[in-house]
C-alpha cells in the first residue's frame, strides 16, 4: 500500500448468485464501485437490494461468483483462508448492527482484541485518541452486559478503530440505537474520517444516518441505481421514495 | 489469548466445572480399575494354606483378574465417551464467539489452540483431582469385590506410584482427544456466522460423522457375528464389545434419530408449548443429541449386561432341565452310597465328586501352561443313567483308569486318545481322552473315572420310584431337593452372582453416566437464559418455560432410551445366538424390570436436572437479559 494511492477498496463487476437452477437468487449483478481513502460513503438501498451482500463481498466475508473486490493493494478475490484471515487482522475493521462483543470481556480487552489476536502492541496514545472520542474513558473495567446499547456500540467503534484498518465497514451501525446514541455513533464514525483520514464504507436503511457520509451509494435490486455526495436527509429521502416503489423479496 | 481463555473460564464456569467434573470421574475410575487389576494380577496366594484352599484361593483371582480387566474396558470406554462428548458439546456452545474471534482476524490455528489450551487447563485440573478421587474409589471397588466373593477375603487395591502418570496421561489425553476433533469442526466456522445467528444445528451430520458412524456399525455387526463364532467363555467379553461399538455407532447417528423422535412429541405435546418444546427439539439437534448421549450408554450397558447374563442364566437353567434325569439331589459332606442305595423306590444313584486340577494348554511338553479347571468324578454307567449324556465324540462308558472326557472349554485342541498332562492331587500326571462332551453353561468342564475320586464332599443324583419316601429317608443323610426345587436354587443362586458381577462390572460407570447425564443438562440450560427470556417476553410465564423446557428433556430422554435399548437388544441377540451355538438351547431374555428401573432413573434425573437449571435460568426477571443479549 502507498499513501498516495486514492483507492482504498474497489469492487469490478461484482456478481453475486445464491443457489441454482429454480432456487437462483442474483443478489449482486455486475457492482462497480470504488472507495475513496479518508471518504465516509454510505451504501443504501431498499430490503432485498444486496447492500449486505455486497458489504460481506468487499470485506471478504462472502466470495463473489464473478468480477474482482480489492482492498489497498490486496486482492481479496481468490484469497484463501489465511489470506483472508490476513486480510480481517491488518486491513478491515468491523462494526455491526448487534454490536458483537465478546460477553467475557471487559470494555477494554474488547477494543484491544483485534490487535491482541495480530499480536501487535497497542499505541497508547493512539488508544487514548480513540477512547476520548467515543466517550468511553470511565467505563472501560465494564463488561458488555453492564453497558447500555449505546456505550456498547461505542466500544464496538473504538474496537474497529483502534487498530487504523484501511476500511472500517459497518453495517447498520445505528439500527439497534435510539436517535441519541446513534447521532453519537455517527458523530464520531465522521470525525474519524474527517481528523484522522479513515475511510469507513457504512451499510444502512435510515436517510438521517446516511446524511452524515460524504457520500452515498444507491443500490436496488443487485446494481448500484444512484449516487450522492454531501447529502442532507431529505435529498436521500427523496432518492429512496423513488427506489420504493418495486417490492423486494427479504434475503 | 491466554487472558481471552481464562476469561472465557470465568464466565462459563457451568461448562468448565461439568467438563472437570467429567474428566475428574473418568480418571478416577480409570486409575481405581487399574489399580486393582493389577492388585489381583500379583497378588500372592498367602503361606499356610492347605492345597484346595490355595488352589480356591488362586482360582478366585483369575476370576476377579478376568472381571476388573472387563471393568477397565468398560470404565476406559465411559471415560472417553463421555469426555469427549462433553469437549465437543462445549465447543459446539460458543461457535458464534468463534466467529466472531475469526472476524476479528483470528486465524484457524489461534481458534484451535485456544480450545486445545482450555483442554489442556481442563484435563490437568481434573486429572488432578482425580487422581485423588481415585483412592477412595479404589477401596469401595475393593469393598464390594470382596463383598461380593467375587475376589479372595483380604483383597485390596493397592497404591502404585506410576499411576500418577497413566492417570494424567489418560485425563490429559482424553480432554485434549475430545476437544480436537470438535476444534477441527470450530476452527472451520465461517466469519458469516457471527453475524447471522443460526448457529452450526444445520449441518450436525457432517460427512465424516456418516463415515465413521458406519465403520463402527459395520465393526459392531461383524463383531455379533463373531460372538456365537467363538462361544463359551470368550462371549461376553466380545459381546460387551459390541456394546461399546454399537453405542458409539448410534451416539454418532444420534441427530438423525431426534427428529424422528420429535415428531411423535409434537403431536403428543399439543398446544403453544408442545409446538415450542418440538421446535427446540429439532433445533437443539446437538444439544439433544449430546445430552441423550450418557443415558444412551447407561441404558445400553445395563439393559445389555441384565439381558445377556439373563439369557444365559436362563439358558443354563433350561439345559439343566433338559439334561438332569432324576427325582432327587443329595448333598453330602463324604461318601454314603450305601445308605443312599437303600433308601426307598430307588433305582439308579450317581456318584459324583468334585476335583479341582489343572490341564495343560498345550501339548508341548516344555513350555505347558496350566489353566484351572473343575469337573466331577463319575461312573459313567450309573452317570448315562441319571443325565442326557450326548458325547460328540468317543463314549464316555471308556472312563476307566487314568481318562478323562472334555467339553470344549477345556478341550483346547485335543482328540479322543490323545494324552492330557494334568496336575491331579493323588493322580497320574496325564490322562487319556476317551470322549469330548459338547459345550456346557452350567458345568462340569470334565468327567473323570470314578478311580479319581478324592475323598470329601459328594452330589448324589438319585432316580427313585417313590420320591417323597426317598426324601424323607435321605433327610438324615445330607441335603436333599427334588429335581425342581435343585435347579430353582441353582438358578437363583446363578442370579445372585450374575447380578453381584453386574453391580460390581457397571456400578462404577454407571454412577458416572448418571452424573454425566446432570452434567449434560446443565450445560445445555447454561447458554439458554436469553433464550427462555425471549420465550417469556413472547407471552408465556416462568412456569411454561419450565414445563417446555422439561418436556423437552423428557424427549431427550425418550432418544437416550430408545438408542441404548436398540444397542442393548443387539448384544443381547449375540448372545443368545451363541449360547444357542452352544448348547442348543434357543432363549432370548428381555430384561423388562431393568428397562423399567433405568428409564425411571433417567427421567427423574433429567427431569429434575432440567427444571432445576431451567428455574434457575428464568430467576433474573426476563426483560433485563433481553437487553442484555449482545
Amino acid at each position: 500500500m502507498t499513501a498516495s494511492d486514492p483507492v482504498a477498496a474497489r469492487a469490478d463487476d461484482v456478481w453475486k448468485v445464491y443457489g441454482s437452477g429454480e432456487a437462483e437468487v442474483i443478489a449482486l449483478r455486475g457492482v462497480s464501485v470504488t472507495f475513496q481513502r479518508g471518504v465516509f460513503t454510505a451504501i443504501m438501498g431498499p430490503s432485498g437490494s444486496g447492500k449486505s451482500t455486497l458489504m460481506h463481498c468487499l470485506a471478504g466475508l462472502d466470495s463473489v461468483t464473478r468480477g474482482e473486490v480489492r482492498i489497498g493493494e490486496t486482492t481479496v478475490t481468490g484469497l484463501g483462508d489465511a489470506g483472508l484471515t490476513r486480510l480481517r487482522r491488518d486491513k478491515v475493521g468491523f462494526i455491526f448492527q448487534q454490536f458483537n462483543l465478546l460477553p467475557t470481556l471487559s470494555a477494554k480487552e474488547n477494543i484491544l482484541l483485534p490487535l491482541a489476536i495480530a499480536g501487535r502492541k497497542p499505541d497508547d496514545a493512539w488508544f487514548d485518541t480513540v477512547i476520548r472520542t467515543v466517550g468511553l474513558q470511565d467505563r472501560l473495567e465494564h463488561r458488555p452486559a453492564q453497558l447500555s446499547g449505546g456505550q456498547q456500540q461505542r466500544v464496538a467503534c473504538a474496537r474497529a478503530l483502534v487498530a487504523r484498518p484501511e476500511v472500517i465497514f459497518a453495517d447498520e451501525p445505528t439500527g439497534n440505537l435510539d436517535s441519541r446514541s446513534g447521532a453519537d455513533v455517527l458523530g464520531f464514525l465522521r470525525d474519524s474520517v474527517r481528523q484522522h483520514g479513515q475511510t469507513i464504507v457504512m451499510v444502512t436503511h435510515d436517510p438521517v444516518a446516511a446524511s452524515y457520509a460524504d457520500r452515498v451509494i444507491f443500490l436496488a435490486d443487485g446494481a448500484v441505481v444512484d449516487e450522492l455526495h454531501d447529502p442532507s436527509p431529505d435529498m436521500v429521502l427523496d432518492r429512496m421514495k423513488k427506489l420504493d416503489a418495486p417490492a423486494e423479496v427479504e434475503r | 489469548m491466554l487472558l481471552l481463555a481464562l476469561r472465557t473460564f470465568r464466565d462459563r464456569w457451568p461448562v468448565f466445572v461439568g467438563a472437570i467434573v467429567t474428566v475428574c470421574l473418568g480418571v478416577a475410575l480409570v486409575q481405581s480399575s487399574l489399580l486393582t487389576l493389577v492388585s489381583a494380577a500379583t497378588a500372592k496366594v498367602p503361606p499356610g494354606l492347605s492345597a484346595a484352599e490355595a488352589r480356591a484361593t488362586g482360582d478366585g483371582y483369575a476370576a476377579a483378574i478376568t472381571l476388573l480387566g472387563m471393568t477397565l474396558g468398560l470404565a476406559f470406554f465411559v471415560a472417553i465417551f463421555v469426555v469427549s462428548s462433553t469437549f465437543a458439546f462445549t465447543v459446539a456452545q460458543r461457535r458464534r464467539d468463534l466467529a466472531l474471534l475469526r472476524m476479528t482476524g483470528a486465524g484457524r490455528g489461534q481458534v484451535r489452540t485456544l480450545l486445545v489450551g482450555e483442554a489442556l487447563l481442563l484435563g490437568i485440573i481434573g486429572s488432578a483431582l482425580g487422581i485423588a478421587l481415585g483412592l477412595p474409589v479404589m477401596r469401595l471397588q475393593g469393598t464390594m469385590l470382596t463383598t461380593f466373593e467375587l475376589a479372595p477375603p483380604g483383597f485390596t487395591g493397592e497404591w502404585r506410584s506410576w499411576i500418577v502418570y497413566v492417570s494424567a496421561g489418560t485425563g490429559i489425553g482424553v480432554a485434549v482427544l475430545g476437544v480436537l476433533t470438535a476444534s477441527r469442526r470450530a476452527s472451520r466456522v465461517r466469519p458469516l456466522e457471527a453475524l447471522r445467528d443460526l448457529g452450526g444445528a444445520a449441518r450436525v451430520m457432517t460427512a465424516s460423522r456418516w463415515v465413521i458412524g458406519l465403520i463402527f456399525l459395520a465393526g459392531s455387526i461383524a463383531l455379533l457375528i463373531l460372538v456365537p463364532a467363538v462361544g463359551g467363555e470368550a462371549a461376553l467379553p466380545l459381546s460387551i464389545n459390541a456394546t461399546f461399538t454399537l453405542v458409539t455407532a448410534f451416539a454418532l447417528f444420534a441427530p438423525l434419530v431426534v427428529p424422528v423422535v420429535a415428531a411423535p412429541f409434537g403431536a403428543l405435546f399439543r398446544g403453544r408449548l408442545g409446538v415450542l418444546a418440538h421446535a427446540n427439539l429439532r433445533n437443539g439437534v446437538r444439544r439433544s443429541a449430546s445430552t441423550a448421549a450418557p443415558i444412551m450408554v447407561l441404558v445400553a450397558f445395563v439393559v445389555g449386561m441384565a439381558g445377556m447374563t439373563g439369557t444365559m442364566s436362563e439358558a443354563g437353567r433350561l439345559e439343566t432341565v433338559r439334561d438332569l434325569r432324576a427325582d432327587l439331589v443329595l448333598d453330602t459332606p463324604g461318601s454314603a452310597l450305601d445308605r443312599v442305595v437303600g433308601a426307598p423306590g430307588v433305582t439308579a444313584v450317581s456318584e459324583e465328586a468334585p476335583v479341582s486340577f489343572d490341564i495343560a494348554e498345550t501339548g508341548d511338553p516344555d513350555g505347558l501352561e496350566w489353566e484351572s479347571t473343575s469337573g466331577i468324578a463319575v461312573d459313567p454307567a450309573a452317570y448315562a443313567v441319571t443325565h442326557r449324556v450326548a458325547p460328540t465324540a468317543g463314549d464316555v462308558a471308556d472312563l476307566r483308569g487314568a481318562t478323562i472326557a472334555l467339553t470344549p472349554s477345556a478341550a483346547s485342541g485335543f482328540r479322543v486318545g490323545d494324552l492330557v498332562p494334568v496336575r491331579l492331587a493323588g493322580g497320574p500326571a496325564s490322562l487319556r481322552v476317551v470322549a469330548l462332551l459338547p459345550d456346557t453353561l452350567v458345568g462340569p468342564a470334565a468327567l473323570l473315572p470314578a478311580d479319581l475320586m478324592p475323598d470329601g464332599p459328594r452330589r448324589y443324583v438319585v432316580r427313585t420310584s417313590d420320591p417323597a419316601a426317598a426324601g424323607a429317608a435321605l433327610a438324615g443323610v445330607g441335603q436333599v431337593s427334588t429335581t425342581a426345587q435343585f435347579i430353582a436354587e441353582a438358578n437363583s443362586e446363578q442370579q445372585k452372582i450374575s447380578t453381584n458381577i453386574m453391580v460390581a462390572l457397571l456400578g462404577m460407570a454407571m454412577v458416572y453416566t448418571v452424573i454425566a447425564m446432570i452434567n449434560a443438562v446443565v450445560i445445555a440450560a447454561s447458554d439458554r437464559r436469553a433464550e427462555f427470556a425471549a420465550a417469556r417476553v413472547t407471552g408465556l410465564t416462568r412456569g411454561q418455560v419450565v414445563a417446555a423446557a422439561l418436556a423437552e428433556s423428557l424427549a431427550v430422554v425418550a432418544i437416550g432410551v430408545l438408542l441404548g435399548a436398540v444397542s442393548a437388544i443387539g448384544t443381547i441377540f449375540g448372545m443368545a445366538s451363541a449360547v444357542r451355538d452352544m448348547v442348543g438351547v434357543g432363549v432370548v431374555t428381555v430384561p423388562w424390570s431393568m428397562i423399567g428401573a433405568v428409564v425411571v432413573l433417567a427421567t427423574v434425573v433429567v427431569g429434575l436436572t432440567s427444571v432445576l437449571t431451567s428455574l434457575s435460568a428464568t430467576r433474573t426477571p426476563a426483560i433485563r437479559l433481553v437487553a442484555a443479549r449482545d
